[in-house]
This record gives structure tokens, sequence and C-alpha cells, in this order.
């Protein structure tokens, strides 16, 4: 046994290829082994919790938007579902079913965005091009739907920004015919490749407990063998009207990680193409909360909401003092505490299961420095 | 008649000594500039097909169809200011991305490349112990690396230096024991058993069918030889920046880049010689070069296309693959090729 | 439900399935659009560039107020219009604009509006559109 003393200390980051954003990673490391690794955040800080203390109820879903910028609607599901209890404003039958497939849509837009990262960070190249290829048909109906690609802002309180109209549901009708057999064979890739296994099976393996422990949430916790998921727990949006299924693995390693995530993608497309048909005629916006009344909505007292997002339990906490801007806005965000495991998965591992553990947790900064 | 003798032949009236220096200078030259132009058309061809892969187009911008783009790259980093690490060791630091790039040019220089037209046979030197020349020669490649590692004073870079060498160790032998069956056969048939053109010229029927296994233990030789996925432990992007070639930036990253592609050119070159028949084809009309370069394209395009596929392996798992499969795989090739010589004559 | 494991495999098939379909991929058309020779097809909700009708404007500052980035200013123009009295029109920081169609939405007379103009790069060092600048098409703005 070495000293510690002998250990060199190897910063991971801020800027670094494989540490997606601006994670820095102390590790310090015996040869290949990683001995110990301290997560440092705080490099994309935005204050978005404080902003979000100035500005309007209607106009802080940008402020979530940015915080998992990869699949932006998801997040604004998560803010309005604190919002609306708030406020007393509720969306009609046909803006909660639009909103389910726009989280839905977004959700597989980040699992595939992870997807590249995940198999760039392991050194394939080309997967990483599939994956985007296909989360480009996501967000042409973003686009399609809200006029934007990536920071859609496309729900608002009350309903949405604009109704689904002929063409975006026959994007979406084609996305849930075409996506299946691409996914799958983005799968085949990866599933398929005996270093891709021997690289994942067994590597970073993390416990029940400990994961209960750490307030872990999301696809970490489920591979871990906890049937935990929000969507299933606690329904809200029309979750409980569809038919899904929860994807678990008792193993708690990076492969299970991995195919937790791949199932999850089938499910979301089940329940996409599943909302799509049920997709019921009606008013798309509560009129409660019509465009002139936008600055007057008024809340008072205090909600918590919490939803799946593609990452893991995201929870919003708002406080009304009864004025026209929320008194205190506070975000619970997964990724924060999937990240904070690192520090038990990163003990004495080699450098190489490293990067690939920190690919599985699959971390978005603007939602852990916010 | 050979490219060799012609210029000779040219200069004979300067008398022996002066004539013969002039010779092979004139032909080092020209090697020299063939094997540039054909790196970097091996590194254009390389971005089209993997942009071709990955559903872009690649370069088009520069020249028709992107064909300056390579030419554009080179300027630019030769443009570009060579930064240098305060803390380094400077003489090797500067002498490593030379190294390489001499130890891949000396490699060039070894091959026999078959005839082509008029020209005759095209060869730089032609010595009675070329394969073990050969060998010797891309041995200095790794030095390179570990000195650019080592010299760096870069945390990065000495891990990636160490992770090359833990990898050299591991497939350099069982590399050598499969082209060791490779001269146990050719010793049955001729007697120049260490010469690169008579073993080629040995193979009636490729010994890539003869020794599939052997085959296999060198391709993958070669894929880490030149040190692309899934073997990049050793300048693995995603966990180590650029290994040991992070501090480098300019002309001297220039070298350490044509070095990897010229290695990829280099190694599909060695195999088509020695396992696919090299410059042997169907009709001997003086078309061995255009034999021998379209079984290295065909190698080259198998070779970027595992690139593209494969994940990076982990260092300990490759020293295992090295030495637990492929090793034994090695020997059994050897002692499978001796059997075949022996007993059946082949 | 729980997730399938692979099962134990021959090695090497696997892998060789995966480069046939990489190299599948390489006979296929590809999916890059050239952008400025070809543009993309720019959908009826694609927004970004602020437009202003200075004749609609009654300079309710509304639009000033609901800006979550107080990208709008509200400026005062010397100009005649009778439903404008204060003479105060908004003027818009392109820089910090994060194109929430808010100031669109809630503004009473439809005066200022999002267009699908986003080629907006230029040499000026600021983002800043006076109201002036606003009501003029991007071709004229740029110097």
């Amino acid at each position: 046994m070495v000293a510690m003393s002998d250990w060199v200390e190897l910063n991971i980051g801020p800027h670094h290829p494989s540490t997606h954003g601006v994670l820095r990673l102390k590790a310090r490391v015996e040869g290949e082994m990683v001995r110990e690794v301290e997560p440092v955040i705080g490099y994309l800080h935005r204050n978005a919790e404080k902003l979000c203390e100035n500005t309007f109820f209607c106009d802080n879903i940008i402020y979530f938007d940015r915080m998992d910028y990869v699949g932006a609607p998801g997040m604004e599901v998560g803010y309005l579902e604190a919002a609306e209890k708030l406020l007393g404003v509720f969306p009609p039958e046909r803006a909660v079913w639009i909103r389910t497939i726009m989280a839905e849509l977004s959700r597989i837009a980040s699992h595939l965005i992870w997807l590249a990262a995940f198999g760039l960070e392991l050194g394939m190249l080309t997967p990483f091009f599939y994956c985007f290829d296909l989360r480009e048909s996501i967000l042409t109906i973003f686009v399609e739907a809200s006029g934007s690609r990536l920071l859609t802002n496309y729900c608002s309180i009350g309903g949405v920004y604009q109704d689904f109209n002929e063409k975006i549901t026959d994007e979406v009708e084609k996305f849930v015919q075409d996506a299946p057999k691409k996914v799958e064979e983005i799968n085949s890739l990866f599933i398929k490749n005996d270093i891709f296994i021997s690289r994942n099976k067994g590597i970073g393996v993390l416990d029940k407990n400990v994961a209960i422990e750490y307030g872990v949430t999301g696809h970490m916790l489920r591979a871990s063998g906890v049937e935990y998921d929000v969507r299933k727990a606690e329904p809200y949006l029309a979750y409980s009207k569809v038919n899904f299924e929860i994807p678990t693995s008792t193993k708690g390693d990076n492969l299970a990680r991995y195919l937790v995530r791949i199932e999850e993608i089938r499910q979301s497309i089940k329940i996409i193409s599943q909302s799509i048909k049920k997709l019921p005629e009606g008013p798309f916006f509560n009129p409660k909360a019509k465009k002139s009344m936008m600055i007057r909505l008024r809340g008072d007292g205090e909600v918590y909401a919490r939803t799946e997002s593609s990452k893991g339990e995201f929870g919003v906490y708002i406080v009304g003092d009864g004025g026209v801007k929320p008194y205190r806005v506070r975000v619970r965000s997964p990724s924060l505490r999937n990240l904070s495991v690192m520090r038990e998965l990163g003990r004495n591992v080699m450098i190489a299961d490293l990067v690939s553990i920190l690919g599985t947790t699959d971390l978005v900064f603007g939602e852990i420095d916010r | 008649m050979s490219l060799l003798s012609r210029t000779y032949s040219i200069f004979s009236i300067l008398g022996y000594y002066a004539s013969t220096f002039i010779t092979y200078l004139i032909d080092s030259i020209i090697l020299l500039l063939v094997a540039a132009v054909a790196i970097i058309l091996t590194i254009y061809f390389f971005r089209k097909y993997m942009a071709r892969v990955q559903l872009r187009i690649g370069p088009n911008r520069v020249g028709k169809y992107g064909t300056l783009q390579l030419i554009a790259d080179a300027l630019k980093l030769m443009g570009k200011e060579s930064i240098l690490p305060r803390l380094r060791d400077d003489l090797p630091y500067k002498v490593a991305p030379i190294l390489v790039f001499t130890g891949l040019m000396i490699a060039f220089s070894l091959l026999p490349y078959g005839s082509f037209f008029w020209i005759g046979d095209v060869f730089i030197s032609n010595s009675g112990v070329g394969i073990i020349l050969l060998f010797a020669v891309l041995a200095i490649m790794p030095i390179g690396e570990l000195l650019a590692g080592i010299s760096s004073h870069n945390k990065y870079s000495l891990t990636g230096a160490l992770r090359s060498v833990a990898k050299d160790i591991s497939f350099e032998v069982p590399m050598m024991i499969s082209v060791l069956a490779i001269v146990v056969m050719a010793s049955a048939r001729t007697p120049e058993s260490l010469n690169i053109a008579s073993v080629v010229s040995s193979e009636i029927l490729p010994y890539g069918i003869l020794q599939p296994l052997g085959l296999f233990v060198f391709y993958i030789g070669m894929i880490a030889r030149a040190s692309y996925s899934p073997f990049d432990m050793g300048e693995s992007e995603s966990e180590l920046v650029s290994g040991y070639s992070t501090e480098y930036s300019g002309m001297r990253f220039g070298l350490f880049y044509v070095g990897m592609f010229g290695t990829i050119l280099l190694g599909s070159f060695i195999v088509s010689l020695f396992y696919l028949g090299g410059y042997n084809g169907p009709y001997q009309w003086n078309l061995g070069l255009i034999y021998l370069l379209i079984k290295a394209v065909v190698v080259i395009v198998i070779s970027f296309t595992v690139w593209l596929t494969m994940p990076r392996i982990r260092i300990d798992k490759f020293v295992n693959l090295g030495w637990k499969y492929l090793f034994p795989i090695s020997v059994i090739n050897l002692i499978l090729a001796g059997f075949l010589t022996l007993y059946l004559g082949w | 439900m729980e997730v399938k494991e692979p099962g134990r495999k021959i090695p090497l098939v696997g892998s060789l399935e995966g480069i046939m379909t990489v190299f599948k991929h390489s006979l296929m058309k590809p999916v890059t659009v050239q952008y400025p020779e070809e543009k993309e097809y720019t959908p009826d909700r694609f927004r970004f560039r602020i437009f202003l009708k200075l004749d609609d404007c009654v300079g309710c500052t509304l639009c000033e107020q609901v800006c979550p980035n107080k990208s709008i200013k509200m400026e005062t123009v010397k100009r005649e219009n009778p439903r404008n009295k204060r003479m105060i029109y908004p003027d818009v920081n392109f820089g910090t604009c994060t194109v929430c169609r808010n100031c669109e939405e809630i503004c009473p007379t439809d005066a200022i509006y999002l267009t699908h103009v986003f080629e907006t790069s230029r040499t000026k060092n600021s983002f800043l559109y006076s109201p002036e600048e606003l009501s003029k098409p991007e071709d004229e703005v740029v110097k």
C-alpha cells in the first residue's frame, strides 16, 4: 500500500473533453487507479433561483428552460405543476395531453444526448451522429410547435403557447413510427459490442441503500433495484391514463443504468403513441390566464410539486406572498443528487471507469449549478 | 529492372560511390514525397469516409470536393504558434515528434511495392533481413511517444505515455511470433526467408488463408501500433485529453497526427504484403503496385470502420487480452504453421 | 419490469455486426444542410427578430414590464403619434433577448411582433436596436 502522500492529484475538468459541461473532478490517483474523487461544482452558476424572484410567474418559465437545456419542455412542465397549483389556474384537458407529449419527447431528446455523449466517452465516434439524427426529428416537432429548437418556452401558465395543428400531430405520428427502429439500431451498436459490455458490466456498482441514503433518483435509483418513478408514484399530467412500465434492474452497475435508460426511451415512445391517439379536442388555453392577464396573476401560500424529469425527480418549491412575483423559488435538482454519489462510486476505480461512470450518471450542469 | 537500378544507370558515369549515394538520395526524396502525398490522401479519405458514415458531407469548401482541405490544415498548423510548456525537458520534447515521423518514413523505405509498368520494381532498399529491420524500425515510434509523454511534464501526458508502454509490451510479442510463423512457412519455399520481397513472392496461396489466426493477431497488433480506437488508450481523448500529445501544438502536433495516419497506411501495406498476397495478382502484367494498393485500400476501409465503431478498451483489459489470448493464439498459430510446413508441405 | 442483460454470445460476432451496420450508413444520403447555399425550411411559428410598428405603439410599457431579462427599455422618440402621447417606444437589446415571445403576446395593439428573420449578425459592437431600427427591415439596419 502506497502512502496517501504518494497519490497524485489529477484534475479532470473543468476544461476537459469528458465532463460535458463544467464539472471539475479532483481525483487522487495512484497510477491508473483513482483512490478518491471529489466533485467541484459551481462553474455554471447563474443564480436562476434568485432571478425567479424578480420576474413574473409567467416569465420564470424561461429560466427553467435553461436548467435542463437538452430537454427543455420537461422542465417547464415541472415548474408549471407548482406554479399552477399556487395560482389556481389549471390547464384544460387538451393542454394536459399536449404537455404529456412534449414532456415525453423531451425525455427522449435528453436520453439521446446522453447516449451520444456516453458513446463518445467510451470512444465510439459514430453512434453520436445517429443519436443526433434521431434527435433532429424531435427538434423538428419542437420548432414546429413552439418556434424554437432548444429552449422552447412552449408551455405557459394555463395551457400551452399555441395549439397542436394537423402538421405537428403528423410529425409526431411519423416519429412514433420511425423511432423504434432507429433506437434499436443505435442500441445494437452498443449492446452487441463485446468491448462495450466489458467496459460496463460490473463497473460502478451503486448499492440500493447507498442510493436511497444519498437521495438518488431517476435511472440510477431504478437501476439499483428501487421501482420508483414519480409518473407512477404520484401521477401528474395524463400519466395515470396511459399504459407504461417502469424499467428496473437489480445489478446497479453501468450496464444496468444503460439498459434502464434504453428501456425508458421505448416506454416514452409507447406513451407518446398512446397520447397522440387520445388527444382530445377542445381549448388549449385556460381563459383565466389569457394574455392580457399574464402579469396580473397573484399567488399566495407555498406549494411543492414534483415531476419525473429525464434525470430523475425534479421538485419545485414556490412560496408566494400574494404578489405578482414569487417570494421564493427553490429547485430540487435530480442531477445534483446523482452527482453526489460520485464520491462513493469513484473509489478505487480506474481512470477509464471513472469517465464511463460519469457518463452513465448523465449530468446537466444548468440544473446542478442553477 | 527496378526503380533503383534505373536511377543508378543514369548516374553511373560518376563512379561507384557518388552514383550510389545520389541514387539512394534521390530515391529517398521521391519516397518521402510519395509517402507524404499518400498520407495526405489517407487523411482526406478518412475524413470523407468518416463523414459519410456519420451521415455528414465532410470537407467540401477548400478546393473541389475539399481536396485541398488537408493542405490548408497543414498550412494552418505550420502557421500556428508552438506553445512550449515551461517545465518541459527540452531536448526529448523537441526530438519526440521527429523520432515518430522519421521512424515511420524509414519503415516506408523498407517495403517492396511491386512492379509498375515501365518503371519496374519499386523499392528503395532490398535488405536480406528486411523483416527484422522493419520491426526494429517500427519499435522506434513508441520511444517517441514515451519521450513526448515524459518530457511534457503533464500528468495526462505521463499517464498516456505509461499506457502506451503497457500497450506496446503486450501486443509486440504476439505480433512478432505471428510474423515468425510467416518466416517459418516462407523458409520452406525460399532461401531468403527474412527478405520481404522473397517472402511475398513465395506466397502462392496468401498466408492469410493458411494462417487466419496469425492474420487476426497481426491485424490487432497493427491497430494497436497505429493506436486508434479500440486501442487508443495512449491518447484516449475523453479520459486523458489527448494523452502524450497533450502539450504539443503547431507542426509538432502535426507530426504526431501524420505519424498516426502514416502508421495506419503502413500497417495496411504490411498486412496486405504478408497476409493477403501483396503484389501478387491474377495477371502478372507489371501491375503489382496496383494490386498492392487495392489490397491496402480494402484493409484501410476495414480499419477505419473498426475505428469508427469500437469503443476504447481499458488498459488492464488490453494487457489481459495481449498476454492471455493473443500470445497463446500466436503460439498455436506458430505450431500450426510448423506442422503445415513440415508434414503437409504446403 | 426488470430489464434483461444480454446473454453470453460468441465473441466478436456482435462487434462485426456493429461494424457492418456502420459501414451500411456510408451508402446513405447525408443529412447535413449546407447552410448559406441551401436554407432549411423555417416553420410558421419560428420566431426571432422583433419588429415594431411605430404607428401602432401606444407606449403602455407592458412589454418592458413583462420582459424577463429586461432586454426591452422604453426610449423617447420625437415623433408625431396621436395614440402615443408620452412619445416612448421600446428598444430591444438582442444580446440578452431570449425570444420568449412574451412581449408579442402581451402587446394590446400588436405593435411589437416577432418575425422569421434570424440572420442578424452585424459588425456593430452592440445588439441594441433603437425603436426606429426595430421598425426597419434587417438589411437596412445592418451597417
